[in-house]
């Protein structure tokens, strides 16, 4: 670093030594903006770039928007952006057709669900007692949702909004794990039928798009099932989201398995270990630790894969961001609201993008 | 007996293939039960029937008279068109956005980062969406089309653009075959390096020979704009834009941070050791740094690619008729579902199928050489 000759700082002389400061600092600046012929031209290309988008951005965004006006008068009449309608909906945009008096229990459970999601890629979680603790969580949030035992009962055809989502993500995820380990191990089992068959089952689905998957589950579970047996359309969802995730999930062990050095099994055949308690105190909680990070990717994964839902006819975020706009007294602000919605589906991942970082940056812990 | 390893072994596997074909037997009584107690017909007949469904948009030109099979060879395309412009436009903005964000400059790694961090975070569904309902707020009626190059337009139609059109006789054609396919052998030729520059020189001759004997002539079609609308150039319509843009934004997002990876795996020591060794920029780029950053972003980048195959599916929320759009619209219109999801199942298989395998013979050329 250039080194500039400062007053010392003394009672006498703070202005100069505070605009010195200042100085280097904006030499360092310019130094990296200007620098070299190929940063000057960088700086230029983007500074053009941002002046160009930026300020006419914030004038929709922030400057010309109606920000809490409840009368949707002003909103015609602005040039900006609508963010009352955001807010007068919000109930509705979060929690779609929900019993209105009812909307507290949607609310527990994303809070719930979050909390639970977060508790459970903590590295210090992996034990065995997280297994009843999903299971307790999952049926608490069925009974939330549904009601009956006190609560009033609420049918899935009228769930909607952010609890859907995050319902999806996690029953899915849930139910796809022990999937996903079976059908890892089955794929590195000695036996071929056993590995045939775990090989096609998750090439297959890793081959097919997320929204075939989920087409033909709605289209074929009605054929597949005799009338009586046939679940309603939340059902067929989480069904196709969880034989994917499961595909998905299976590789990211699989991967995990295939770090475990091979004197773990020897030294557990030593102590006369059978297969499944070889895997069950050995062999997975290694693996599992070791692909943390790859798991947390896949939830993130799973976040986005759930705004898939929309297409086969389910109330989540953007179908109740959709049926919101369709309500006549509002000049129908399409882009605030898919903004809001994207701004939702941003802060979930985001935040699991830099907790799965910070796990990375820690490293498999020792235990 | 079941203490007899090798014995219980084959018990699995029997009890295993047993249960799958109880259940798959299973299934179809049950299908074939509710399809009779329904009256749907089973067989693939109905392809060659005419379809009557409406494809609002098409490469190929599509009429409702035409039958089945070439709506879905129709949205098939449409699929591979998609596909290939995003996997092409993404891969070339994807090296640029992240070797960008590896610079010293500030500015331009920050806006980059935005970008990329944009990108990987939201719902590829929700992107679409947004982009599309900006195209009313953003883009000015025909009449005020925009023009900010010469040739293009844009408006709330779509964008015009120039088309480049061929007139090529079928000398011409079967030249260029040819000289595409020498220049194939000769790469693949590998280390044989006579053989390669004989095979590439003659590709050379056979080019020039064909544009001398063939007809080929080449045009740009220029978009005219006649005051209410255009005439000539290729027309981009709003949803096929908006898949384009938001398709490209968002694989773009991924590639970068691959070539990012890319690049930081190749550790500076290399460089010291090119130099070392007197080589030039240059070539410790192409011989040094490249093919060890390539071994690296072979296997990720495939795997992106991929991902543009199955995100082309999105374009159903946009409304434009890709290949899995064009086929629930049959399914709902001619109640041939069983014989439709098969088509579905096997089309993507086929298509990721051969795009992986690809990669995976290219990723073994590349990769290196043990003994």
């Amino acid at each position: 670093m250039k080194s500039i000759s400062l007053p010392l700082p003394s009672e006498t002389a703070p202005p100069q030594a505070w605009l010195a400061s200042l100085l280097a600092s904006f030499l360092r600046g310019a130094r990296l903006l200007f620098g070299s012929p190929l940063n000057a031209a960088l700086t230029l290309v983007f500074g053009t770039l941002l002046i160009l988008v930026v300020p006419p951005m914030l004038r929709w965004l922030v400057i010309d928007a109606v920000l809490l006006d409840p009368d949707p008068n002003a909103c015609r009449l602005a040039s900006g952006a609508c963010w009352s309608f955001i807010h007068a909906k919000s109930g509705q945009l979060l929690f779609g057709i929900y019993p209105f008096d009812e909307r507290w229990r949607p609310a527990l459970v994303c809070l719930m669900i979050v909390a639970l999601l977060a508790w459970s890629v903590r590295p210090a979680s992996w034990t065995p007692r997280l297994v009843p603790l999903w299971i307790a969580a999952l049926a608490l949030i069925v009974w939330l949702m549904g009601g009956g035992l006190g609560l009033s009962e609420v049918p899935t055809s009228s769930w909607g909004g952010l609890p859907v989502t995050l319902i999806l993500t996690v029953v899915a995820i849930g139910i796809a794990f022990p999937l996903g380990i079976l059908l890892a191990l089955a794929r590195r089992s000695t036996m071929p039928a056993v590995r045939i068959g775990a090989v096609v089952t998750i090439e297959s689905v890793r081959g097919l798009p997320l929204l075939s998957i989920l087409f033909v589950a709605s289209i074929m579970l009605p054929l597949f099932l005799p009338e009586a047996l046939l679940p309603d359309k939340f059902v067929r969802a989480l069904v196709a989201l969880t034989i994917f995730a499961a595909a998905y999930l299976a590789e990211v062990i699989r991967g995990g398995l295939q770090a475990i050095p091979k004197g773990q099994y020897e030294a557990a055949a030593a102590l006369g270990l059978p297969f499944w308690r070889t895997q069950y105190l050995v062999i997975l909680p290694q693996a599992i630790r070791v692909v943390i990070p790859a798991l947390a990717n896949t939830i993130i994964v799973m976040i986005k894969n759930t705004s898939l839902v929309l297409v086969v006819g389910l109330f989540d975020l953007i179908s109740s961001g959709k049926a919101a706009l369709a309500d006549p007294a509002w000049p129908s602000p399409a882009a605030e609201t898919f903004l809001f919605i994207g701004a939702i589906f941003f802060a979930l991942s985001f935040s699991f993008a830099r907790f799965a970082d910070f796990l990375e940056r820690r490293g498999p812990t020792a235990h | 007996m079941l203490s007899d390893a090798r014995a219980r072994s084959i018990f699995i596997q029997c009890a295993l293939v047993a249960s799958v074909i109880g259940c798959a037997s299973l299934l179809v009584s049950t299908t074939f039960a509710n399809l009779q107690a329904r009256g749907i017909p089973i067989g693939f007949d109905f392809l060659t029937m005419p379809s009557r469904i409406v494809i609002s948009e098409a490469l190929l030109s599509y009429k409702s008279r035409d039958p089945y099979y070439w709506a879905i060879v129709v949205g098939l395309v449409n699929t591979i068109f998609i596909s290939a412009l995003v996997i092409a436009f993404s891969s070339v903005l994807g090296l640029i956005v992240g070797v960008t964000r590896l610079s010293s400059n500030p500015l331009a790694a920050g806006t980059c980062r935005v970008w990329v961090e944009i990108a990987r975070n939201s719902p590829p569904i929700v992107l679409l969406i947004f982009l599309y309902s900006l195209w009313w707020k953003v883009l000015p009626p025909v009449g005020e089309a925009l023009n900010p190059v010469p040739g293009v337009f844009a408006s709330m139609r779509g964008f015009v653009v120039p088309a480049l059109r061929f007139e090529l006789d079928s000398t011409g054609l079967g030249l260029i075959l040819l000289a595409l396919l020498l220049l194939a052998s000769a790469w693949l030729a590998g280390p044989a390096r006579r053989l390669r520059s004989g095979l590439g020189w003659s590709a050379a001759g056979v080019l020039l020979l064909g544009l001398w004997l063939a007809d080929i002539e080449a045009s740009i079609d220029w978009p005219v704009f006649t005051g209410s609308n255009f005439r000539g150039g290729l027309e981009l319509t709003p949803e096929l834009s908006t898949i384009l843009f938001g398709l490209t934004l968002y694989t773009t997002g991924f590639i970068a941070e691959i070539v990012r990876g890319g690049v930081l795996s190749v550790g500076s020591g290399q460089w010291d050791a090119g130099r070392s060794l007197g080589l030039s920029r240059a070539k410790i780029l192409r011989l040094i740094v490249v093919p060890q950053m390539l071994r690296v972003i072979v296997p990720p980048m495939n795997s992106q690619y991929i991902n543009v195959v199955k995100n082309s599916t999105l374009a159903i929320a946009v409304g434009y008729p890709d290949f899995l759009a064009v086929m629930n619209t049959i399914i709902s219109k001619s109640s041939h579902s069983i014989e439709g999801v098969f088509i579905i199942l096997g089309v993507y298989l086929a298509l990721n199928l051969s795009l992986s395998s690809a990669a995976n013979w290219y990723n073994r050329r590349i990769a290196i050489v043990e003994r």
